[in-house]
């Protein structure tokens, strides 16, 4: 059933959803940084690493950030195994809107327009906090409405 | 400096407490009055005997599948409780006539289909409970 087609694509994948909340805190520990850091080289400079820390993630999946390798690697072997997984959808529209947003911020801040600087990198502040800390998956709730948004009615 | 890290922690309170607000609504168990039922053509399988749950989900949504289970599990209680999932994001039609904001969003259908509570996000399995209370029982004398 699933060769080489169109069918691969669409596959699920279950990963450990620790592994991303974990991904979560270091988007959230960089993006406070270029936050305090300011509209200025060394801030957009922290956000555009922060774009290519999401970039393995928006296109391919949250299972293959450094991020998630250094989590399997130095992290899982000591808390061991998930008592439950999760689809790697989620994530990865969530990875999805950060490297839109990081890349917004890092835009804004070249183009010397310091307002649209903290507006995206005060998005990515906020999706990560609520992330990491609370474990909740603001990409969830705004998908759909962001479905409804650009699908025009039939 | 000083400025951002002030604005930085009003930002953090603000989407915590942001957060705690909308956790307070999620599953809450909502009386509905709409005329009219949903039938199989909106559906796509026959509604249960005496209540369906109708689970509206999409494929970006972690605690969709976690919900099904849980709602899955408390319909096969009963031989006349259904439970039925919809992808909202492939029937945007029906997810626009029906409201539905957020997933997972679960409408309670009474025997004759008509949606009698809803539950926007995911519940526990208390408001489960309490919202399939909610369903009259079937009338004996509707056609």
């Amino acid at each position: 059933m699933t060769s080489n087609d169109a069918s691969t694509a669409t596959k699920d994948i279950q990963i450990d959803p620790r592994g991303y909340r974990f991904g979560a805190s270091v988007t959230l520990v960089i993006s406070i940084i270029a936050l305090i850091l300011g509209a200025n080289p060394a801030g957009i400079i922290a956000m555009a690493v922060l774009a290519l820390l999401f970039l393995p993630g928006a296109t391919v999946g949250p299972q293959k950030t450094v991020q998630s390798w250094f989590f399997r690697k130095a992290i899982r072997p000591r808390i061991g195994p998930p008592a439950e997984t999760e689809s790697f959808r989620p994530p990865r529209f969530a990875q999805q809107m950060g490297l839109g947003f990081s890349l917004l911020a890092v835009l804004f801040g070249v183009l010397e327009i310091a307002l649209g600087f903290y507006i995206f990198t005060g998005f990515v502040v906020v999706a990560s906090f609520l992330n990491s800390v609370f474990g909740f998956c603001l990409g969830c709730e705004i998908y759909l409405l962001l479905k409804r948004a650009t699908t025009r009615a039939a | 400096m000083l400025v951002r890290l002030i604005g930085l922690a009003l930002l953090l309170g603000i989407a915590a407490l942001g957060y705690r607000w909308w956790q307070g609504r999620q599953g809450m168990v909502r009386r509905v009055e709409r005329p009219g039922a949903l039938g199989v053509a909106t559906l796509g399988e026959q509604p249960g005997k005496a209540a369906t749950f109708v689970q509206f989900s999409t494929p970006i949504c972690a605690k969709c599948p976690p919900t099904a289970v849980l709602l899955k599990r408390v319909a096969g209680e009963r031989a006349d409780v259904k439970h039925i999932e919809i992808d909202a994001a492939e029937r945007l039609d029906v997810a626009r006539e029906l409201n539905i904001m957020r997933t997972p969003t679960i409408l309670v259908l009474d025997s004759d289909g008509v949606v009698v509570a809803r539950m926007d996000g995911a519940p526990s399995e208390a408001q489960v409970r309490e919202a399939l209370a909610a369903v009259p029982p079937p009338n004996e004398y509707s056609i």
